[in-house]
């Protein structure tokens, strides 16, 4: 690990100040993703500002009847919280899909939605990536690509995203609070916080340099009843999607009144399916319409050499969490 | 006197060191605090083939704390290296350093020396290596034209061998299969690092070494550096698993040794989590061609097992996956053959049941094909064809209980009401279930074994140490040794010391191979025969008195006696195996294709069982990497790069808690002294193997699917055709 200089932030406005001090600097949160990239030497920060215990760690209730959950808060708190349990049991049920307990103990909820691609080209510093170094070319784009993109895409990168919350948090249409260099905070929907990797696929987000994220606000709750995210993956448990549905649907009798909809590990980002949201609205919630739903959903999808099965893996992952999520009661 | 009945082998006791192993006060090779302790890390390539030109060293020798830096241009040079490939004595041979030739990805090219590991691990950053590159070959499927019979495989056994007429058998049979399987690169990944601290003393050398077996760690240290093996002490008290990967020290151990020599001062050096896909071996990825052929009654007229793999450029390595082949059936016109290509890939090594574990799953899914074809129950079909004589060498087995463990396994899981022989029988809700069973079994070597105890009168008790190089590498070593000397000195656990791992103790073959309880107990045994009889001679006795009696009447307070056991003519006229069987229940999701593994039954045969409770634990260790090589374990090459690109255990998949449902293990009684005086048979391959095979003809019993291709992802559910039955 390289040496670098490490400040411990006292509140938001003061490590957002601290970081614009300096190139080469970075929060850190958990550090359970960052700290392994440092060991690696894929990330090399000459400066670390320590944001965990600053005071976002609670869960308020927002003045539309949401909920604003902060950003230094645990993964493991935010799912076993009872109001996030009993509101947007879809979060939970995302969050403790993902990676392991004494992971989930150590990530925060901001710096999950941080984390950085598990595309073994960023991860290999001998290897070409954009991501990692731009201008080095896109190493999985003609090596091994058959965990990547199949939306969104382009020629400089075809890495995922690899968070289950954020795909819950964007079928849910959640907005991101940051406080913003110039001391004011501002607030970023969830569909326009990840971005499409184009030419710059070094930025995962549309947060500039400095700015921090404070708290996740979640709108009043829409899908109590009928949610369930789906995680298909080559082991049980601690292991990172092929493939991730998040489905909120709001049912009257066996019609959808509502639904929120996203695709995990397929894209740059978490794939909000808002078409899909809208073709939902007045139908009948059945096994027809769901498949229809997810041709709909894939229609677009547009496969790299080794990955085409993720697009029939996706229909069929999406249908079976639209029927889990219509059967719960 | 007292009863050692709880305390003596057969008994379930608990692992003498498992309150250290808890505590965290289990020293392990990396937790010796050695004074003056320097830290080494290694510089690996970032090429697959080709000559280093330059490299760099300035930047990083500037860093604080670095010590030194070694290269090809500065390193000792070792006796033994010309061409690694054609070097006979090259196995017990670790040569590093010495040209500045690179023959695969991630090779070590040099080493950092410094004051901490994070500072020689930074610094190793900052050297700057050029290359001249040469064409790598790392894609298997490219180099086809280049197969090649090795003259031996597996350490000096056959590449060919065959009897009867394959060709005919096939033509003659009423049904046949022809089919091609493919296993993929597996890594053994145990959870210790493997891990060196050398400490030098003019021509002296400690090596805290995690090492599966010490004396050979001794002659590959002597051999390398060229000092008499008395001159090398290897310490390793307790091993976090080993599976193959520390039979061998290898270059790291030579890097640490020699890092050490150089600077004048202890060296440690820990092969990180991700060097070890690259530093310590793997199980090659393994192409098997499958014809089988039998009649209407469902004898076997043909069994032909063709298996090809890939070695590195520098090392022949094959392991034998036809062995199986030829041992477990009875078939009257075989054929297995062994061909290799050469890669540039780091060398395969031995992985837990080489040969066994990928050549169990091609023969055992042929089998459950051509059940299938027979329309025979695919258990009735092996019990069929069981054979009490070892074909392979003209041989009768010690003893085999095949079909019993066949038969019981089938009882036990309730497999006649079951299994149906059309796949996609049974659904439950999005859930396809279904049954597979395999048989197997694993040769149970047993070699010569010393030991040393020492007897002490303390108070009116009798303290016993025993001394032996024997390692435990999570197995249960410390606890079957105790039981052994309860039983045959009489003298309860309490008072009966364990010390194992140190080259200063008498000798044993180490942990390996399902060689290590059965020689290392009868060598033990032997030590206590000894004791006693010395004993009785020192005490003027021909009565059967206990050791204090014996000791007092002798007038001593402190005695000692050794013991060596091994193989006698008689074994040698026999073939000695374990046997088992296993049946297992698969549920798979029809819309993901995610496999769920909802029950396993595995019934063994293997001699006399000396402690079931670390026995159980290893057969379940077994069947959790059966699982892993089924569905989840794949090692994958970067097809352009020729680097691991599965890096760590993020994504390379060993099986979780959830991945294994129930899982029963039953032993079946056997007295087998025709194995070893002590009638103990291995069982750390026997878990292993089949188990795959068992799992795929469960999958292709729940969805008429037939993966050939190992492991059994979503993603090949998903590409895989049902097929016609």
């Amino acid at each position: 690990m390289r040496p670098f200089e490490f400040y411990s932030a006292q509140s938001a406005s003061q490590a957002v100040v601290q970081h614009t001090k300096n190139k080469e600097t970075h929060y850190l949160g958990g550090g359970t993703n960052l700290l392994d990239l440092m060991k690696e030497d894929v990330k090399r920060p000459e400066h670390l500002i320590e944001v965990a215990d600053l005071p976002y760690k609670d869960i308020k209730s927002t003045s539309e009847g949401g909920l604003a959950l902060g950003a230094m808060m645990s993964n493991t708190h935010t799912a076993n919280n009872t109001e996030v349990k009993n509101k947007y049991p879809l979060l939970s049920m995302a969050i403790l899909a993902a990676a392991t307990e004494q992971i989930r103990n150590m990530a925060t909820n901001g710096g999950n939605l941080l984390q950085r691609t598990r595309c073994p080209y960023y991860f290999e510093t001998s290897m070409p990536c954009n991501k990692r170094e731009p201008g080095t070319g896109c190493g999985a784009l003609d090596g091994e690509n058959s965990k990547h993109a199949i939306f969104g895409w382009s020629e400089s990168c075809v890495a995922t995203h690899p968070s289950d919350m954020s795909v819950a948090l964007a079928a849910l249409n959640a907005t991101v609070v940051v406080q913003s260099e110039n001391g004011e905070s501002r607030r970023i929907p969830f569909t326009e916080f990840h971005r499409l990797p184009e030419d710059r696929p070094e930025k995962d987000t549309t947060l500039s340099d400095s700015e921090l994220i404070t708290s996740i606000e979640l709108p009043k709750s829409e899908f109590p009843t009928h949610y369930y995210y789906l995680k298909v993956r080559e082991r049980s448990s601690y292991a990172f999607a092929l493939v991730s549905a998040a489905v909120g649907l709001q049912l009257d009798g066996k019609t959808i009144r509502k639904a929120g909809l996203a695709l995990g590990k397929v894209a740059h980002k978490p794939w909000k399916l808002e078409k899909v949201e809208q073709f939902l609205i007045g139908k009948e919630a059945t096994k027809e319409v769901f498949e229809q739903a997810a041709e709909l959903a894939l229609q677009d999808a547009k496969p790299l050499k080794h990955n085409a099965y993720k697009i029939e893996l996706a229909k069929k992952t999406l249908v079976r969490a639209l029927l889990q999520a219509t059967s719960r009661s | 006197m007292k009863d050692q009945t709880k305390s003596k082998t057969g008994a379930s006791v608990n692992r003498l060191e498992g309150a250290l192993k808890v505590m965290g006060k289990a020293k392990y090779s990396s937790e010796f605090a050695i004074d003056n302790l320097a830290f080494a890390q290694g510089i690996q390539s970032t090429i697959s083939a080709g000559k280093i030109t330059s490299i760099d060293t300035s930047l990083a020798e500037k860093q604080e704390g670095v010590i030194k830096i070694i290269t090809h241009e500065n390193a000792l040079k070792l006796k033994g290296y010309g061409g690694r490939f054609e070097e006979p004595d090259t196995k017990s041979i670790s040569p590093s350093l010495q040209t500045p030739d690179v023959h695969y990805y991630g090779e070590y090219i040099g080493v950092v020396v410094a004051e901490t590991f994070e500072q020689a691990r930074y610094a190793a950053n900052l050297v700057k290596v050029t290359y001249a590159k040469s064409e790598p070959k790392f894609i298997f499927d490219e180099h086809l034209d280049e197969l090649y019979m090795p003259k031996e495989i597996n350490d000096k056994a056959k590449t060919n061998t065959q009897w009867g007429d394959v060709e005919k058998g096939l033509k003659d049979a009423y049904k046949t299969i022809d089919v091609t399987y493919n296993t993929p690169v597996e890594h053994h990944h145990p959870m210790e690092l493997h891990n060196i601290i050398a400490t030098w003393e003019g021509d002296k050398v400690i090596a805290y070494a995690s090492t599966q077996i010490v004396a050979h760690a001794v002659k590959t240290i002597a051999d390398t550096f060229e000092i008499p093996e008395d001159n090398v002490r290897v310490i390793t008290p307790y091993v976090g698993g080993g599976f193959g990967s520390k039979l061998q020290l290898r270059e790291h151990g030579t890097l640490g040794i020699m890092a050490s020599k150089m600077i004048g001062r202890p060296v440690q050096l820990t092969v990180t989590r991700h060097e070890m896909f690259t530093a310590v071996g793997f199980r090659q990825h393994n192409r098997q061609h499958m014809r089988l052929g039998a009649d209407k009654e469902g004898n076997l007229t043909a069994l032909s097992h063709e298996t090809s793999a890939a070695t590195s450029t520098y090392e022949e390595f094959q392991e034998p996956c036809g062995a199986i082949s030829q041992t477990l059936y009875n078939t009257p016109n075989s054929l297995v053959t062994h061909k290799l290509m050469k890669l540039n890939l780091p060398s395969p090594r031995w992985m837990r049941a080489p040969g066994e574990a990928p050549g169990s799953f091609a023969l055992e899914s042929a089998m459950d094909e051509l059940a299938y074809k027979l329309q025979m129950d695919p258990a009735e079909f092996r019990i069929k064809n069981d054979t009490q004589h070892d074909l392979s060498v003209d041989k009768p087995f010690s003893s085999r209980q095949f079909v019993e463990c066949i038969r019981i396994g089938a009882e036990k899981f309730d497999w006649k009401n079951k299994w149906k022989p059309t796949p996609g029988h049974t659904k439950k809700e999005n859930w396809l279930v279904g049954y597979g069973m395999s048989g197997s079994s694993r040769q149970s070597p047993y070699m010569e074994s010393s030991a040393l105890i020492k007897l002490k009168l303390d108070n009116d008790k009798v303290q016993v140490t025993v001394q032996t190089d024997a390692t435990d590498i999570g197995t249960g070593s410390y606890t079957i040794i105790g039981q052994t000397i309860s039983e045959y000195l009489d003298i309860p656990l309490e008072q009966i010391s364990v010390e194992l791992g140190d080259s200063k103790f008498p000798k044993t073959p180490g942990s390996g191979g399902s060689w290590g309880a059965a020689s290392y107990t009868n060598g033990v045994k032997v030590a206590c025969d000894n004791a006693i009889s010395t004993l009785k001679t020192l005490a003027s006795t021909s009565e059967d008195l206990s050791v204090i009696e014996l000791m007092k009447k002798a007038d001593l307070t402190e005695f000692e006696a050794k013991g060596t056991a091994g193989p006698t003519e008689e074994f040698e006229n026999y073939s000695v195996y374990s046997f088992g069987a296993n049946f297992c229940e698969v549920w798979v999701d029809e819309y993901s294709g995610m496999v769920r593994l909802e029950h396993f039954v595995n019934v063994g045969s293997a001699g006399k069982i000396l402690n079931p409770k670390t026995a159980y634990g290893q057969i379940i260790g077994g069947i959790t990497w059966g699982v892993g090589q089924a569905l989840t374990e794949h090692s994958q090459v970067e097809p352009n790069h020729g680097n691991f690109i599965t890096r760590s255990f993020a994504d390379y998949h060993v099986p979780v808690n959830l991945d294994l449902g129930k899982i029963d293990v039953i032993f079946l009684p056997e007295d087998d002294y025709i194995a070893n005086p002590m009638g103990v048979k291995g069982i750390g391959e026997l878990g292993i193997t089949s188990i795959a095979a068992a799992i795929a003809n469960a999958v292709f019993n729940a969805t008429g699917k037939r993966v050939r291709d190992l492991p059994i992802t979503p993603e090949k559910i998903m590409k895989t055709k049902i097929e016609v039955a």
